[in-house]
Formats: structure tokens, C-alpha cells, sequence
């Protein structure tokens, strides 16, 4: 018993040393991370910290426990996961009611309204210890919330939706390279698969009044070249606009091939049709590569991720991304300075930026360059057959990115939080899907809604 | 006479003494959150920045007046509720004449009987959520498998399937509210009056009409008020099932003040929702005492 713990803890004290010695090889190649003090903190009490659904908030809030172990004994980090759906509701609740978590990871339309609503505490000193130039190619610090030339929000990860595609029945029916699609192909493969492979659905979309759906169609409507407001024109609204009626009429195109549930559809019923191998398409995150990995190993294996498809007049490929980051509530809140401290333990940490990224591959994507080169981030199984994929996902993807908070990365948009809150896209194409109502009148109808946003929510923008 | 008057101050005291808990309780929970909605129903209020608060007058009132989803939302709820409402009653007074019979075992199925109305709404809902999934919940698999479909149906997918499954939802839930106090009142009826009507030759239809319904008519009077009241307030079942959609198929008064307090940051306009609502709900309340001359009878 004795010799087996021994044996164990010699192992695991080999292990520990290799990891070591590859982590020095590996970081002497890599940019330096900024060291800094770390004061002790007397604080006690719990610190709330709400992220999504999933591991990696929790991975997050084990490395801050670790700051708190050497420099706040008293302290203890908890995760709460809040449920996509209901974040914004979850969010807008407590805050009302004075009792927000201390610490928030959300995704940049709710942080950037969050920040312009002043409700968010500066963290530029964060940044400056977590270091601005370790940034990943490609991206930009307001991606994930600046305003008024402050940082709001700490790069948590970059998470893209893109064209997620079952490749066997790509091959199977010769329908060329998803890489390569345009709009046009991409409708074309959905209507061949829905026809020539019964119980398969084309392509699997959010319909239903909720975020996914939001998210969903704000793809294709930055890909056609749309957007709702213009951020160099105070804001005006912009949505009402023959690219808006574009992206309509194409959902309404797919529609027949996707499942009948789509209209009601959300986030878990797309990475359920993908996985269950009811859907050969999906636009979607990385997270269904998990679930096919526990419970559809033959989806799992077929399963490629390309960027969207390209707009066949604009050429543009877009590629939603949340931008997802951390956040401090300004008011009622005790722990400010001990959270700025463990968040930029945490980040500036070798191993749990690794840690955090490798607790749901290739659904977070790595922020910071030495985190994205580190080779123990490949050291996952999922790179032995999908490296195209999670490159895709980790680094392909940006050149294409873009979130109602950022819109075609032309400027942040505070008002977009609010816009998701009241679900003005989904709205918009539930006109469309379910009221038969024509394209053209349902972006009016959109157009008028966001009218209403900016007009009540002015003084966040000016 | 002073010894008993002395009691008798002593008995009421003790008496507002018990009573005192639910006072305070109705004022905390009922009459202050009632005034302070009344209140905010006349403010502009944001509920990310509460403090500042700015005097609306009436606008908040016009503002929702003036919005077609109120009143899509205000049809939506009044269908949802008649419908549930009848559904229940009629459910709830053919279940409770069941569970008056006199067989053996009968009362494990009036203990079974309360078991909807005990679970929590949030894991009903869910529950429901799983069994109508079109493609893997056990509703379609059953009706497939019993031959009664051959597509799978789409439960919460359709405008009209997903009314259908929240009143549905809501039935089941609650019929056996009905069903406890018609039973309740079944069983006090004096066994004389159905011997008499059985010597008279009356059948047993004619005993339910004659005899049953009306004796049940004051309890199902009151019944309907509250299931009515009730159902129009509800929130919960619709929201956690259909969060109001396909669209906003289902969407009901509640849903409506939810969404412009939070989703909307309207706080002052979800609460004049709320005022609007039992305004609508105290003058039906009296249209319908005063229409089956309820307070007459009592």
C-alpha cells in the first residue's frame, strides 16, 4: 500500500519535473511574462465569480484560488454558472439589485453595454501587469471592452461559431471544399444532403427567440455586408438596408433544410442535432467537439470546422466571435483589488491560461501569444486528428471575426447588449420564419425596435 | 361580568398575537410590494441605475397601452386562461367524482392525486421540456409507438402546438386544486338528498344536475375565481416552457411586464403592466360575483 503511494508520488514527482524542464525550454522560446509584487490582503469572505457554462470558468477560478492560497488566506473564489439564455437576465436581476458577483465572465456585447453603463471598474493596471503586448495576432484589447480610452474587460478567450460540417457526407455527395463555399454553395449542400440523406437535416440554426439565434444571424448579416448601427454617425440605425432583407431571405432559403425545431431552437438543441448526427451542418462553437467525443465518436471523427462561407457579391466571410473576457462590477463590491490581483495571477501564470484553454478544446481559444504557441496546449488528444480544425478555431478564425458589439470591428457598440436583452434579431427573423412576414418589412420592424434602443439609451453612446 | 370581560381582553389579545405573524408577513409580502409597484408604475426607472429615478406621470401607462404586443400578449392570456381554467374544472370535478366513490384503495389515488400540484414548477417544466422533444421526448415516442402518429409532432415549435402544450402544462398541474376542493365539498353533502331523488326515480345524470352541481355551486364559484386569477398572473410554466415564443405565440401579460423590466430595462413600465393587470383582475372579479350573485348567496 505504502510502496504503491510511494511509487505513485515518485511518479508523479517525475512527471511534475519533465513538465518543468519542457515549460523551461518551451518559455525560453516564448515572450517573457511580466512579473510583478503581489501584496498580501487581509480580506475574508467568499468572492463570486460567474462564468458560463462549462469547465473553463472553473479552471479560471482554481488558478485564482491559488493566488488567494499564497497572498489572501482568508479568501475563497466560487464559480456560479449562469446559463446562456439566462445571463442577461441573471445579470440585469442581481445587478438591480445591488448584488452583482465580484467578478464576471461575459461576452462583449453585455460587458461593453455593462462598461458605458459605468457600472464597471477601469482595469488598465490589470492589463499592464498581465502585459498588452501578449495580445494574439490579429486581435485588438476593445474587441473584448474599452471605451473612452480605458480598458473594461480582461481577454478571458476568443470563441468563434463557424461552419461546422459533417465531412464523410461532404465527400460522400461531391460537394466540394466548405473552405471554398459561397453562400450559394453552402444553401446548395444543405438542399442535397436534406434530399439525399434521409433523417439528416442539411443544416442545423437557431431560430428561436433567444441569444443563439442572435448570434446566429449576426454572422450572416455582417457577411452580407449589414449591420444595425453606425458607429461613425452617432450611432444612427442602419439595419433597415437591402444587405439586413439579404441575410433574411437566406435563412428563409435554408429553412426547409433545417430541422423541423429550428424556429424554437437554441444552443443546446443545435449541439444536440449535430452530435446526435440529426444535422450535417451547424454553424456553431467548438463545444459539440466534446460531446461527440463522449458520445458519438463517429461524428467526432467526421467533424470539421471551416470559416463561414463567403457572401457571393461582398466576398465577406464572418465569423461571430464573443470576445469573452472578465469583468469587475464597480459598486457593492469589497473585493476589487483582490480580484485585479488574482485575475492577473491567473493570467499571467505558464500553466493556467494552458489549463483553461485545454478544459474545452477547441471551444476557448487562447488570448495571449505565448499561451497559443505554449506546446502544452497541443499536448491534448483532440490535435492528433483535428490540429486543421482547432487552428481554424484558434487563429484562422480571426481574420474573419466580428460580434454585434464590434460590427465588422468598426467601432464598439455599447447598445448591443440591450439589443441581445430584448432579442431584436431573433425577433426579426421569427418574423420572417414563423409570421410569414416579408424580409423587407421584418427589417423595418427590426430597425424600428433598435430605433427604440438608441433613442431610450442615447447618453450611453454620446 | 368584569372576570369575563377581563377574558374576553385577554382572549382578543392573544389572538392578535397569532394573527400578528401573517399580518406582518401580508404586509411585507403582498401590500408593500403592491404600493411600491403602484408607485414605480408613475416612475421612469432603470434597474441598472435604480437610484436615479425620474417622475413619469402617465407614460409609462400610454407607453404600454400604446404597444400591440400588450394587447397580443393581453389575447394570449386571456385564451390561456379561460381555456385552462374550464380545462381544470371540468377535469378537476370528474376527477373528484372518481375519487368520491367508495372503492378500496381509493384514497392512495387522493394522496397520488396531489402529486402534480407538490412538485415545483421549474423541474414540471423541465420535465415537460424533455417529454415533448419532438425528436427524443416520450410523448412522440409513445403516440409513434401506439400508432397514433407517423411524424413526430412539434410541440413547442408551432404558434398553436406550443399554446396548446402550455395550457396542457398548466392543466395538469393544477386540476388537482379543483379537484381537492370539490372532493373537499362532494363529501359533506348530505347522503339524504340523493336517497330521496333515488326513491323519486331520478337518474344519475339528473342527480348530478339537480343535486351535485348545485351543491358544488359556491366552491366552484370560488375555485374559478382564484384558478382564474391565478392562471392569468402565471408566469413561471410559460416562461421556463416557451419563454413566450415560438415568436410571441405564447407570450401572456406577465411575460410582458418581465421582459420590459428586465429585458427592456423598463422597470417603470413593467410595473404599470403589473398595475394594469389587477386592475383587469379586480373589475372581472366583481363582474363575476355580481353576474352568478355570489355575495348574494353567502
Amino acid at each position: 500500500m505504502d510502496d504503491n503511494k510511494e511509487a505513485r508520488s515518485r511518479r508523479k514527482f517525475l512527471e511534475d519535473v519533465s513538465l518543468l524542464a519542457a515549460g523551461s525550454v518551451a518559455g525560453s522560446m516564448l515572450p517573457t511574462l511580466p512579473a510583478f509584487a503581489q501584496a498580501k490582503s487581509k480580506a475574508t469572505g467568499t468572492v463570486r465569480v460567474w462564468g458560463e457554462p462549462g469547465p473553463y470558468g472553473g479552471v479560471a477560478v482554481d488558478g485564482m484560488n491559488e493566488w488567494a492560497a499564497k497572498f489572501a488566506p482568508g479568501l475563497k473564489f466560487q464559480i456560479e454558472s449562469l446559463s446562456w439564455d439566462s445571463v442577461y437576465v441573471k445579470l440585469m436581476t442581481d445587478l438591480a439589485a445591488r448584488r452583482p458577483a465580484n467578478c464576471i465572465s461575459v461576452e462583449s456585447p453585455i460587458a461593453m453595454q455593462l462598461m458605458a453603463q459605468g457600472l464597471l471598474e477601469p482595469i488598465d493596471d490589470v492589463v499592464k501587469q498581465v502585459g498588452r503586448e501578449r495580445l494574439i495576432d490579429g486581435a485588438k484589447w476593445e474587441y473584448w471592452g474599452a471605451w473612452k480610452g480605458k480598458q473594461y474587460v480582461l481577454p478571458a478567450h476568443h470563441q468563434p461559431h463557424l461552419l461546422l460540417v459533417r465531412q464523410d457526407v461532404i465527400n460522400e455527395l461531391g460537394l466540394g471544399d466548405p473552405d471554398k463555399w459561397d453562400w450559394n454553395d453552402l444553401l446548395n449542400a444543405a438542399r442535397t444532403i436534406t434530399e439525399k440523406k434521409p433523417g439528416m437535416a442539411g443544416i442545423s440554426l437557431a431560430l428561436g427567440r433567444n441569444l443563439c439565434t442572435d448570434y446566429h444571424f449576426a454572422a450572416l448579416l455582417h457577411s452580407a455586408g449589414g449591420r444595425m448601427f453606425d458607429p461613425s454617425k452617432q450611432y444612427e440605425v442602419v439595419f433597415d438596408s437591402p444587405n439586413t432583407v439579404e441575410a433574411l431571405e437566406y435563412v428563409k432559403s435554408l429553412l426547409p433544410y433545417m430541422p423541423k425545431s429550428a424556429v424554437s431552437a437554441s444552443f443546446l438543441e443545435v449541439v444536440d442535432s449535430i452530435v446526435t448526427g440529426k444535422a450535417a451542418m451547424a454553424f456553431y462553437w467548438g463545444r459539440p467537439y466534446g460531446r461527440a467525443w463522449d458520445e458519438n465518436k463517429e461524428v467526432f471523427k467526421n467533424l470539421e470546422a471551416y470559416n463561414h462561407a463567403r457572401h457571393p457579391k461582398t466576398g465577406n466571410r464572418s465569423n461571430w466571435n464573443d470576445f469573452q473576457g472578465w469583468c469587475i462590477p464597480k459598486a457593492n463590491n469589497p473585493y476589487i483589488k483582490e480580484v485585479k490581483a488574482a485575475l492577473a495571477y491567473y493570467q499571467t501564470s505558464k500553466v493556467w491560461p494552458v489549463r483553461y484553454c485545454q478544459s474545452l478544446v477547441p471551444n476557448v481559444s487562447p488570448v495571449y501569444k505565448d499561451t497559443a504557441a505554449d506546446p502544452e496546449l497541443q499536448k491534448h488528444p483532440f490535435f492528433e486528428t483535428k490540429k486543421r480544425t482547432i487552428d481554424t478555431y484558434y487563429t484562422g478564425s480571426l481574420k474573419y471575426s466580428s460580434s454585434t458589439a464590434n460590427e465588422l470591428l468598426g467601432g464598439v457598440n455599447p447598445l448591443a447588449g440591450i439589443v441581445h436583452g430584448r432579442s431584436i434579431l431573433a425577433q426579426t427573423v421569427q418574423k420572417v420564419v414563423i409570421d410569414n412576414m416579408k424580409p423587407a418589412d421584418a427589417a423595418k420592424w427590426g430597425a424600428k425596435e433598435l430605433e427604440s434602443v438608441r433613442k431610450e439609451h442615447f447618453s450611453l453612446v454620446i | 361580568m368584569q372576570k369575563n370581560e377581563h377574558w374576553r381582553a385577554a382572549d382578543n389579545r392573544i389572538g392578535l398575537l397569532f394573527i400578528a405573524p401573517f399580518v406582518v408577513a401580508a404586509l411585507v409580502f403582498m401590500v408593500y410590494p403592491v404600493l411600491e409597484s403602484i408607485r414605480m408604475a408613475f416612475y421612469y426607472i432603470d434597474p441598472l441605475n435604480p437610484d436615479a429615478q425620474r417622475f413619469a406621470g402617465l407614460d409609462n401607462f400610454g407607453t404600454v397601452l400604446r404597444d400591440p404586443l400588450f394587447w397580443s400578449s393581453f389575447r394570449n392570456a386571456a385564451y390561456w386562461t379561460f381555456v385552462s381554467t374550464i380545462l381544470q374544472t371540468v377535469a378537476g370535478v370528474g376527477i373528484a367524482l372518481l375519487l368520491h366513490l367508495p372503492l378500496r384503495g381509493i384514497s392512495v389515488f387522493r394522496g397520488l392525486l396531489l402529486f402534480p400540484y407538490i412538485v415545483p414548477t421549474v423541474v414540471i417544466a423541465l420535465c415537460w421540456q424533455w417529454m415533448l422533444n419532438p425528436e427524443i421526448g416520450i410523448v412522440n415516442h409513445t403516440l409513434r409507438g401506439a400508432g397514433i402518429i407517423d411524424e413526430n409532432i412539434y410541440w413547442l415549435s408551432s404558434p398553436d402546438m406550443a399554446m396548446l402544450s402550455t395550457i396542457m402544462l398548466n392543466v395538469w398541474k393544477y386540476t388537482p386544486f379543483v379537484t381537492i376542493c370539490v372532493l373537499a365539498r362532494l363529501q359533506t353533502v348530505p347522503t339524504e338528498l340523493y336517497d330521496a331523488a333515488k326513491v323519486d326515480g331520478a337518474g344519475v345524470l339528473r342527480r348530478f344536475t339537480d343535486i351535485t352541481l348545485p351543491q358544488l355551486a359556491e366552491v366552484l364559484a370560488v375555485v374559478v375565481v382564484f384558478r382564474t386569477i391565478w392562471t392569468f398572473n402565471k408566469f413561471e410554466e410559460i416562461y421556463l416552457l416557451t419563454r413566450g415564443g415560438p415568436g410571441t405565440s405564447t407570450y401572456n401579460l406577465a411575460i410582458y411586464s418581465f421582459e420590459q423590466s428586465i429585458a427592456n430595462l423598463r422597470m417603470g413600465v413593467g410595473a404599470a403592466t403589473g398595475v394594469i393587470m389587477m386592475l383587469m383582475l379586480f373589475l372581472g372579479s366583481i363582474l363575476y360575483m355580481r353576474l352568478f350573485r355570489f355575495q348574494d348567496e353567502t
